[in-house]
């Protein structure tokens, strides 16, 4: 494994999140089972599943909130029980930001600043300006979205090499959601790792590297968007004149809908070899493949659970 | 929604039910076992006609039969207890539930902020009209005479109901539970003031009739069992609740008719560190703790001159006083002594709720961003804790001050140095409280206020019930009280106080050792 220095910190790992067959149990309810990741230093990984899936729970594990009921996480090699340790290298974004009522939001920032990872106060002040939050308001008057800013504000002025974010978007409107977007490329730039669990598909399409997709506790799938959208169904639509191609049998396509005028649609999964050569036997005007978006990849395997 | 207010007060409800009613039964059962010896009832007779027993335990009403003796015994203290209870049970279900925003789904169906208001106002007034029952039934089924038990049940509830009342009011006009809870049970230690002067000084006796528990002495039970006074104050608090539904439906969910200014709220103060952090939150309820704890003991210094001199002249009463266990209290020393032995309920009081508010804190996900940080969890949990500790170090030290001024306003002389003596040996008792706090903290979150006031709150009622009911000597042992020095009467007890203090370390480092492993809710 390849370990390197980073100044003023100890040897740390080049895997800035690693969890090895980690598993919460509430009674015999697995939480999160014989989960096994590794997010590399640097990368933005979003961290998919629908509700109740174990996304928080993990996260609560990675931020030692909670403590596995089998197998260990680490945070650039460092068990995530020493928060101590581990905490100085992340700094977190709660989906649920609660506020002390009595604080200002400029308050929380200074009380987040003095006792986290360390701050860069010229960009913090630039983030508030970009995120247009007054600091100078108690908590008890912001709204969902500006006690997310707050807590948006404070984990990205940090250097801490990684940001675990959860579902930090979901109070914010779409001007404040570009200016997250920013906000996490400036971050990527720096080369800081980002953990990212979000519902916002459009958002994680956008910003992530890689993806990983949670089901009933369970990671069913990880891997780059792009390769994700091969695994799965493209949509083909031809256009042809003549006789129509002959499908039935092709592997890889299902769902084959014959339109009218001469316009055929179906899904292609996998490699596309045997469908071009199923197509080339008849006379095709036009071919277009769409592919699938992520949101729709995220329902396939929402349906297979329903379907489950 | 009557479902909802039961689910989130039947547990609080049963136990003070089971513990006022338990008491009664138990006091009034050892009557006759107390009374069996003539000298130990003589004693009794003279004690409870001094002034500084009345000021303490109330006005002696009919020692002569079990249920007037039970109802001087503990008639102040579970008024006292069940009243504390609804007033944080109203605050919890009505205000606490607003603040934390879950009533929003409450009122965007057909119930409005009124009605809620009123609904949950009912389950409380329901809880402490049952307890008032079981109190009645409790009397009524160990002493005699149906009559003064109807009169004493009815009184409790009433005491019960006025305190929902007031911080069903307070819960409007405070937009944070921890205010409305405060000026609450600021009335009710205000109402115990104002009786405590009306008991002592003859000339001050009007003064009842403006105070709950005044008003509950008042009517008199197995003597002239008075049904006027309890009518009062069941006509006082069916109007302040009446006022606070209505003031309910005259606001907007969320705020409090009293706003603060808005813009810069709360307190300033250091942020540097999670200990000044910690200092900054404890500030303003060690201001109203403070402010208490000075007006109860400026109250104690400026009658105790007074009442010592009574007792000093009367010498044949002092000396039964000091055979049955009160001695010296024709001394201020004596005085003193026996009113700071008390001192270490509201101090550990202090320090359970403020372990309580730290619990909350994670309850509802305000600590999540600080657990997030570069800090281990035991120094979050001993940060409040050493914080805590220095509050209540503080609140001990403000009473000898506040002692001091009050007799040396009234003319008498008592050294600053034994006045600090006698507070600060209330100390390790209360962090007996604290440290008990910690361990539920960490072990037993959801039990932190009621495990923090077990060692005084149940330590007390088991020392005054053991007493009572001449139960064995190992039995009261257990209580921390029985191994509480009268200090500055005699010399402090350093022994006793260190193994207090090093116990109060041992549970709090196990609480902390607990809290480093377990999971955070929220």
């Amino acid at each position: 494994m390849i370990r390197f220095r980073l100044e003023g910190l100890p040897v740390m790992d080049a895997v800035a999140v690693g969890a090895v067959h980690l598993t919460k149990r509430y009674g015999r309810l697995a939480a999160v089972d014989d989960l096994t990741l590794e997010v590399p230093a640097g990368e933005v990984f979003g961290f998919l599943g629908p509700n109740g899936a174990g996304k928080s729970t993990t996260i609560r594990m990675l931020l030692g909130l909670a403590r596995p009921t089998a197998g260990r996480i680490r945070v650039f090699g460092i068990d995530a029980a020493d928060v101590v340790a581990a905490h100085a290298a992340l700094a977190y974004v709660p989906a649920d930001v609660a506020l002390w009522p009595r604080l200002t939001g400029g308050e929380h920032l200074e009380l987040l600043a003095a006792t986290g990872p360390g701050i860069d106060r010229a960009y913090r002040d630039e983030l508030v300006e970009r995120f247009e939050l007054d600091p100078s308001k108690p908590a008890r008057a912001y709204s969902t979205g500006n006690r997310q800013k707050v807590a948006l504000i404070a984990a990205f002025a940090t250097r801490a090499r990684l940001l675990v974010l959860d579902e930090p978007t979901s109070g914010l409107d779409p001007l404040m959601e570009r200016e997250f977007r920013h906000a996490v490329a400036a971050a990527r730039e720096r080369g800081q790792t980002v953990f990212l669990s979000s519902h916002q598909l459009a958002e994680v399409e956008a910003v992530c590297d890689r993806v990983g997709i949670l089901r009933a506790g369970r990671l069913v799938e990880v891997a780059a968007v792009a390769q994700l959208r091969a695994l799965h169904r493209n949509e083909v639509t031809v256009t042809y004149t003549g006789a129509p191609p002959r499908l039935s049998g092709v592997p890889g396509i299902e769902t084959v809908e014959t339109g009218g005028d001469h316009h055929l649609r179906f899904t292609l999964t996998g490699p596309p070899a045997a469908a071009l050569r199923a197509l080339a036997g008849a006379d095709v005007t036009a071919l277009a493949i769409r592919e699938p978006s992520l949101e729709e990849i995220f329902l396939d395997y929402y349906g297979e659970q329903a379907g489950r | 929604m009557t479902g909802l207010v039961v689910r989130q007060i039947r547990g609080g409800a049963a136990v003070v039910a089971v513990i006022c009613a338990g008491m009664t039964a138990i006091v009034a059962a050892s009557y006759a076992g107390v009374m069996a010896d003539p000298a130990a009832a003589a004693s009794l007779h003279r004690i409870a006609g001094n002034a500084a027993i009345r000021t303490l335990f109330g006005e002696p009403i009919a020692l002569d039969q079990a249920g007037g003796f039970t109802v001087w015994r503990v008639g102040t203290v579970i008024a006292f207890l069940l009243g504390i209870w609804a007033i944080l049970a109203t605050t919890r279900i009505t205000r606490g539930a607003e603040e934390a925003r879950r009533w929003d789904l409450l009122l965007g169906g057909r119930v409005s902020l009124r009605g809620a208001t009123a609904r949950h106002l009912t389950g409380v007034a329901a809880a402490a009209t049952a307890t008032g029952g079981a109190v009645a039934v409790a009397l009524a089924a160990t002493a005699d005479r149906p009559t003064g038990a109807v009169v004493h049940g009815a009184g409790i509830a009433a005491i019960g109901l006025f305190c929902t009342a007031t911080a069903a009011l307070t819960a409007q006009l405070f937009a944070s539970r921890s205010a409305a809870s405060g000026s609450a049970v600021a009335v009710l230690a205000v109402g115990l003031l104002i009786r405590m002067a009306a008991d002592g000084i003859t000339a001050l006796a009007w003064l009842r009739w403006a105070s709950p528990l005044g008003l509950l002495e008042l009517s008199s039970p197995y003597r002239d069992n008075r049904p006027l006074p309890v009518l009062l104050l069941l006509v006082i608090s069916g109007a302040l609740g009446a006022v606070a539904v209505r003031l309910a439906g005259r606001r907007d969910a969320g705020d409090g008719l009293i706003r603060g200014t808005p813009g810069r709220t709360g307190t300033r103060g250091p942020l540097g560190s999670v200990e000044a952090f910690a200092l900054r939150r404890m500030l303003p309820a060690l201001t109203a703790w403070t402010a208490g704890v000075i007006a109860y003991f400026l109250v104690i210094g400026l009658a105790g001159v007074a009442v010592t001199e009574f007792m000093a002249q009367n010498g044949s009463i002092a000396d039964l006083a000091g055979q049955a266990g009160f001695g010296g209290l024709d001394r201020l020393e004596g005085l003193t002594a026996a009113v700071f032995g008390l001192l270490s309920l509201p101090v550990a009081g202090f320090a359970a709720v403020r372990l309580g508010g730290f619990v909350a804190t994670e309850n509802d996900r305000r600590l999540t961003l600080l657990a997030a940080q570069p800090v281990s969890r035991v120094r979050l949990l001993a940060a409040e804790t050493a914080v805590t500790a220095a509050g209540m170090a503080f609140l001990v030290t403000v009473a000898a001050l506040a002692t001091w001024t009050g007799i040396a306003a009234a003319g008498g002389e008592m050294s600053m140095a034994a006045l600090l003596r006698g507070t600060w040996n209330a100390l390790p008792v209360a962090l007996l409280g604290l440290g008990a706090a910690v361990l539920a903290a960490g072990r037993v979150p959801r039990a932190v206020i009621a495990l923090g006031s077990l060692p005084t709150v149940g330590g007390f009622l088991l020392y005054t019930v053991a007493d009572s009911v001449g139960a064995p000597a190992w039995v009261r042992g257990t209580s921390p009280y029985a191994h509480l020095a009268p200090v500055p009467l005699v010399p402090v007890d350093l022994g006793a106080e260190l193994v207090m203090a090093a116990l109060s370390a041992a549970l709090a480092g196990a609480g902390l050792w607990a809290y480093r492993t377990r999971d955070l809710s929220g």
